[in-house]
């Protein structure tokens, strides 16, 4: 599902983010990716989502090369993929409903269906009560189910999270680990960025360590 | 597809709504713009064509000395029509010349009250056939006949009709200075508005980005945006041009006595006025084109 080889990536502001990063993640794979601040999380998503180019190696995520040069193709990546990152804030004036639904709409799908899948996707967070409620009533941790809920409306076959459980609770954060893992067992690929090692040791999945100033990967441990 | 255009043109709306009072004021410049410029095309089609109707009168008057027997006339008369080009020639005797004079004076005619007709010259008015006009046909005429002992002077109003269509030059040459100065103006006003809109738009822009919303699918309605800002400032200049067109016709028509009187005030055909509404489309989208290239790229 997705490939780099020997990736790094150094801002233009000389920070040396990511050094020489070999990846390769199999189709169904529920993979975190832990290390502390700005050791780089965020940047290896936003490089998978094709919202940063690395500086150097290839990039390969669901067939499609990202590093090709010229490659333009950005929208079709994206549409296979669900999202949660803070680049993809949900919009204030619009409510709940039309948040999660702003992505099939965006590729066209036919109303009843946008209908029948938000409802779902809602159901799955536990917000089908809130659905007609503006964006700014909500709490924080009730945010954060809004844009998960967005990011699976579409059953992705990639789902890209940056710090999903950031701001829940001990509580929310299980129940968002249990969708996490229902997806996962449908065969949902799932990279999970977060820099809670707790989270890590909790959940049986392959971690992909980051460590602060650009050292790279340090080692792949396979669970815990 | 349609349901997606029906969707573009909502989006299209409620921007255009959202930021209202920016894009009247774009529509408004815009209408101006064209409208001076159309103002101008319109003079120098008023003038192209009064240029035309000279030109079609297109003649050399040949004055004759006094005493000539008619017979004479009758000889000369005869010559003149064999020369190569000559399409008619007219005998306009003294008193054709005095009713001429009379018609052309209107009102005013008592002021050949007392004068003979006697006095007036005879004329014969040579008219050429169209494929002779030009300067080089009718001089070559003009110097045949300058050696004939009867004929006391030719005039012809080659000269003049050829400082008038320089003047008419000059106004096409405006009308496209102006126009081009008019244009960069537009373009860039359509663009700015546009990019008040769209950074106005800028987090549903990220959101539709992160969606997988294709380029077009984003544009398109920026595209829609600067499309009907340039095709209702076209409108708006094409219906001032004609309510100014209409004052200038209640105004001025009444003043213009005499020969003026028979000079029809024209409007811009209908060819040109479209040419004008494609034009503000045209505009409109290169607009939004330009804004959409510097300020909708997806990001990276
Ligand atoms: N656009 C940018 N320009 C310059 N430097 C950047 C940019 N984005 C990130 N960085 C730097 O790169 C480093 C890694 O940032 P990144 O956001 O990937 O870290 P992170 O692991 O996600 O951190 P956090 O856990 O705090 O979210 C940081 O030092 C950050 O300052
Ligand atoms: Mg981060």
């Amino acid at each position: 599902m997705i490939q780099m080889f020997s990736i790094s990536k150094t801002y233009p502001s000389r920070i040396t983010v990511l050094s020489d990063l070999h990846l390769e993640i199999q189709a169904g794979e529920f993979v975190f990716v832990a290390g502390p601040s700005g050791s780089g999380k965020s940047t290896l998503l936003r490089i998978l989502f094709g919202a940063e180019k690395p500086s150097s190696g290839e990039v390969i995520v669901n067939g499609i090369r990202l590093t090709r040069p010229g490659f333009k193709k950005i929208h079709r990546l994206r549409r296979t993929m669900g999202i949660i990152s803070p680049d993809f804030k949900l919009l204030e004036n619009r409510n709940v409903m039309e948040n999660v639904a702003f992505p099939l709409e965006v590729k066209g799908h036919a109303p009843n269906e946008i209908e029948g899948k938000v409802s779902g996707a809602l159901r799955r967070v536990g917000l089908q009560q809130r659905e007609k409620d503006s964006i700014l009533s909500l709490s924080a941790g009730e945010k954060q189910q809004v844009v998960v809920a967005r990011a699976l409306v579409d059953d992705p076959q990639l789902l890209l999270a940056d710090e999903p459980t950031g701001v829940l609770d001990n509580r929310m954060t299980e129940e968002m680990m249990e969708i996490f893992s229902e997806l996962h067992q449908k065969g949902t690929t799932i990279v999970f960025a977060t820099q809670d090692t707790s989270l890590v040791q909790r959940y049986p999945h392959r971690m992909i360590p980051l460590s602060a100033g650009g050292r790279g990967v340090v080692e792949q441990s396979e669970g815990v | 597809m349609l349901s997606f255009l029906g969707y573009a043109m909502r989006r299209t709306f409620r921007n255009m709504r959202g930021n209202l009072f920016p894009n009247l004021t774009a529509i408004a410049t815009i209408g101006i713009s064209l409208l001076i410029f159309s103002s101008f095309s319109l003079i120098a089609f008023n003038l192209a064509s009064l240029l035309k109707v000279w030109e079609e009168k297109f003649e050399a008057i040949a004055y004759l000395k006094r005493g000539i027997s008619l017979d004479e006339v009758e000889e000369l008369l005869k010559r003149i029509r064999q020369l190569d080009g000559v399409e008619t020639v007219n005998y306009i005797s003294p008193f054709d010349a005095m009713a001429f004079m009379e018609e052309r004076l209107g009102g005013q005619k008592n002021l050949l009250e007392g004068i003979q007709p006697a006095i007036l010259p005879s004329s014969i008015e040579i008219r050429l056939k169209k494929d002779y006009w030009g300067r080089t046909k009718i001089e070559e005429i003009v110097s045949g006949l300058e050696g004939v002992p009867q004929i006391e002077e030719i005039q012809y109003g080659q000269e003049w009709i050829e400082t008038f269509s320089v003047i008419v030059k000059l106004a096409r040459v405006t009308q496209w200075i102006l126009g081009g100065l008019l244009l960069a103006a537009i373009i860039f006003i359509i663009s700015n508005t546009l990019q008040l809109t769209i950074s106005s738009r800028k987090e549903e822009i990220e959101a539709m980005q992160m969606s997988g919303a294709s380029p077009a699918f984003i544009q398109i309605p920026y595209y829609m945006e600067g499309f009907f800002q340039g095709l209702l400032g076209a409108c708006m200049a094409a219906g001032l041009l004609f309510l100014l067109y209409q004052v200038v016709l209640v105004a001025i028509t009444p003043l213009m006595k005499g020969w003026l009187a028979g000079i029809p005030i024209l409007f811009l055909p209908w060819e040109t006025i479209a040419r004008i509404l494609l034009g503000g489309m045209v505009l409109g989208l290169f607009g939004s084109f330009l804004a959409s290239m510097r300020f909708l790229r997806y990001g990276r």
